[in-house]
């Protein structure tokens, strides 16, 4: 089987703390991941070696392999900055570029990336990007105003329209309902389930009913070890392991 | 452990910038070896520690020791410092802990118009207005009715002084001692000020006890101020005298290392050493400022950490 | 129990009556100095009316003061702001590597140092080879005067912005320099523009720097950067040291128009900024 990602051997240490241990993962293709566990167990910093964003922070080091569909990133002959073009990322904080219009906050990667011909093509892509992101609707009579007036779960689907712009095959979610209201979080997860059809996402969360409701794969991280991981059903009917059942009946932190 | 990031072209683009930047640096360190060389070597370590100016056109009988200067910028900023640290303390606390919301706001900006506000402003008054209002109002009577005290026993003829230009000198780094003094003040966490008062403390008591625990930004402020003042050149030489002359008599003309620099490097290359002379000048000026600054930078950064743990 | 001490309390009352008479002396020299340079160089400029800014000095202006003056901000902006937001861009990318660091130390060194010193610097550098004061001497100096300004400040700036918006720069696909220079560098220009201005603000109102480097131009405009400039600080300066009354009046008017520029510059910034590093 092809797997989206696949992680061999991964380890990540923070100057001498080991934070990721020997993870072993696979990803399928399509569909939606979750990578759950509490706070501080490492699912972040694992998400950010998927794109190798990691190493903005100094100190970093990575260990083993990252396969996005079978090609290691952490290969020496491969530029980061190729894989991120590949792989679309959204965070925890909502993050539109504060000085930017609602359509720059969308096209701005297309343009820097120097990704499209003409404004006709880029007018377009930014529409379909925001269609896809269920925002268009909201937003098509304001495309120059600044982001600071839309709401949180806005300012969210906003990102992903971004991010979606650049057609990517994978999309990274840390905590995206996080600092969202409980119904801009519904939309978001409506949002994914229609996504999932044509893209890869890995959604961090630290709520396991998030992952329940969400996901159709689960793997479960505990202290930078990967406990467990399958079909959502299967892990969260039967699961293998003592630790993940404490996790999703809530009896871990 | 970093892992080794490949080059990119921000680093092939930033790294000769810096690269000029220090090259820079070590250029300018080294022209004013350089140029000190002759100087040094004709005139030995007596070109710091004499008082003697005597150009010749016959290289022979030139003769310089700078050290009236050297004592002038010494003397100068210690009195400015001496001045202007109790005005820049009490004005700290008066807009941390006394002044209304739109005073304390309005006083800040008057302090940094002051900080910025070029120094030939300062010279022009300072040469104009403030050394005659000095002499007339401050120098004349102390001379007339204390000239007993040694300090105060000089005739101040012109007005033109050690003690004008310490004057200006204080008015012109007391926003700059005010600025660092301001911020360590606000930064003295809340408990502390409680604390103070809990104890019973007046508010003379509680503002001893606070800023004696911002003791050591106040010393690197006025370590700061010193190195603003050793360093200033304009204002001081329009008022300062520029006259050869150790003395510590308050009153008496004197020179500074700038302001000799900035007097005498016009006319210097007439002269076989002078030039020499004024480029090692400049070179215990260097010594100074970097001396200076890398300990008052430091401390200030220490005691800012120290604060924010 | 609460024994009242008259003595505590008339020493109360005294600290807080020195406090607010030191606070009255530290801001009173500059309300003196607005005085005395408005009435002094007001009646200067008011009587010889608009020759004064454009005149040369024999017509009684100081034309081609203010000319140098822009000159030298605008050939010294030109060269230093760029290599400033670089330098600053370098501080900010680099806050733990040993360049990184004594690049940062090295800058907050160069703010505090003895302007005088660059001017003798460039002397010896330029002047004296090239055999002539010139307006390219005296922009070097103010160049080496406003790029630690730039650039402490363009590295504060940047690093007020939150990591997440780093994040997504990179995140995008973008290289360093567009995340720097297109994403981050926009949403700090705020505090680099504040940067800027200060530095060409410092650098505007310099005399030290340019005493042995720009030389002085009065009776016409400048016309070559190869050759000698003069600028209002500097004319200034020269004519405080003339005995001529005539020349002291103008040395007023000069002065005026100085701080009418600085401070029509500095309020406006200052106002819309919680706190300034000068």
């Amino acid at each position: 089987m092809n797997f989206a990602i696949e992680t061999v051997d991964l380890n990540v240490y923070y100057g001498k703390n080991h934070v990721i241990k020997d993870v072993n993962l696979q990803i399928p293709e399509k569909g939606i991941f979750a990578l759950m566990g509490p706070s501080g167990c490492g699912k972040s910093t694992m998400l950010r070696t998927f794109n190798r964003i990691l190493e903005l922070k100094e100190d970093t080091r990575v260990e083993g392999e990252v396969r996005l569909f079978g090609k290691n990133v952490y290969s020496p002959e491969v530029d980061p900055i190729e894989v991120r073009r590949q792989v679309g990322m959204v965070f925890q904080y909502p993050n539109p570029f504060p000085h930017m219009t609602i359509y720059e906050n969308v096209a701005i990667g297309l343009k820097l990336n120097g990704l499209v011909k003409s404004k006709e093509d880029l007018d377009e892509r930014v529409e379909w990007a925001l269609k896809k992101a269920a925002l268009w609707d909201e937003v098509k009579d304001r495309l120059n105003d600044y982001p600071r007036n839309l709401s949180g779960g806005q300012k969210q689907r906003l990102v992903i329209a971004r991010a979606l712009a650049m057609k990517p095959k994978i999309l990274l979610m840390d905590e995206p309902t996080a600092n969202i209201d409980p119904v801009g979080t519904a939309k978001i997860e409506e949002l994914l389930l229609e996504l999932k059809e044509d893209y890869t996402i890995v959604l961090v969360t630290h709520l396991p009913a998030q992952a329940a409701r969400a996901s159709d794969y689960v793997g479960f991280l505990y202290l930078g070890e990967l406990i467990e991981a399958g079909p959502t059903r299967k892990v969260f009917e039967s699961p293998e392991h003592e630790l993940t059942e404490k996790y999703i009946t809530g009896a871990l932190g | 452990m970093e892992v080794m990031r490949k080059l990119d072209v921000f680093d092939i683009v930033s790294f000769p910038v810096i690269l000029v930047i220090f090259l820079l640096f070590a250029g300018m360190l080294f022209v004013f070896f350089k140029n000190a060389l002759p100087a040094l070597e004709h005139f030995g370590i007596d070109l710091y520690i004499k008082n003697i100016w005597q150009a010749a056109s016959v290289p022979q009988k030139e003769v310089y020791g700078i050290a009236a200067a050297l004592w002038g910028s010494f003397y100068t900023s210690l009195i400015a410092i001496l001045i202007s640290l109790p005005i820049s303390a009490a004005f700290s606390v008066f807009i941390v802990d006394y002044a209304p919301r739109g005073l304390k706001n309005t006083l800040a900006i008057l302090s940094d118009v002051m900080a910025g506000l070029p120094t030939i402003i300062y010279g022009i008054w300072g040469a104009f207005i403030l050394v005659p209002f000095l002499r007339h109002w401050v120098m004349e009577p102390l001379y007339r009715y204390f000239s007993f005290i040694p300090f105060i026993h000089y005739p101040p003829v012109g007005g033109y002084s050690y003690f004008s230009a310490g004057v200006l000198l204080a008015i012109m780094i007391t926003p700059f001692v005010s600025a660092i003094i301001r911020e360590a003040y606000q930064m003295i966490p809340f408990t502390y000020r409680e604390a103070a008062y809990a104890v019973g403390a007046t508010k003379f008591e509680a503002t001893r006890i606070l800023l004696g625990y911002i003791k050591p930004a106040m010393v690197s402020g006025i370590i700061l101020g010193f190195g603003r003042a050793v360093g200033e050149t304009i204002a001081v030489s329009l008022v300062i005298g520029n006259t050869f002359n150790l003395t510590y008599k308050l009153f008496a003309p004197g020179y500074t290392i700038s302001s000799l620099i900035a007097n005498q490097f016009g006319n210097a290359f007439l002269y076989t050493y002078m030039t020499s002379t004024l480029f090692a000048a400049g070179l215990a000026l260097f010594a100074i400022g970097l001396t200076v600054n890398i300990i008052g930078i430091h401390m200030l950064r220490r005691w800012e950490k120290n604060v924010q743990v | 129990m609460f024994r009242f001490n008259p003595n505590r309390k008339a020493v109360e009352k005294g600290f807080l009556f020195t406090i607010g008479l030191l606070t009255v002396v530290a801001v009173l020299p500059l309300f003196y100095i607005l005085y005395t340079v408005t009435l002094k160089g007001l009646p200067v400029i008011l009587k010889r009316g608009t020759i004064f800014f454009t005149g040369t000095f024999s017509e009684g202006g100081i034309g081609p003061a203010i000319a140098g003056t822009f000159l030298l901000t605008f050939l010294s902006s030109l060269i230093g702001v760029p290599l400033a937001l670089m330098v600053g861009m370098y501080s900010y990318e680099n806050p733990r590597s040993v360049l990184g660091r004594w690049t940062k130390a090295l800058l907050e060194i160069m703010m505090e140092f003895p302007t005088i010193l660059v001017g003798i610097f460039v002397m010896a550098v330029l002047v004296i080879p090239m055999g002539t004061y010139s307006a390219m001497a005296g922009a070097f100096a103010l160049v080496i005067i406003l790029l630690p300004y730039v650039a402490v400040y363009t590295h504060e700036a940047m690093r007020g912005i939150p990591f997440t918006y780093k994040e997504a720069g990179y995140a995008l696909g973008l290289t360093r320099i567009k995340v720097l220079f297109r994403i981050l560098a926009p949403m700090a220009k705020r505090g680099v523009l504040t940067g800027v201005l200060i530095g060409i603000a410092k650098a505007a109102g310099e005399t030290a720097p340019l005493l042995f480097t720009a030389g002085g131009l009065y009776e016409s405009y400048p016309t070559s950067i190869t050759k000698p400039v003069g600028t209002i600080p500097l004319l200034i300066y020269q004519l405080i040291q003339s005995p001529s009354p005539q020349d002291h009046a103008t040395a007023w008017g000069a002065s005026l128009v100085l701080m009418v520029i600085f401070i029509a510059v500095f309020i406006p910034l200052r106002m819309s900024l919680k706190e300034v590093k000068l």
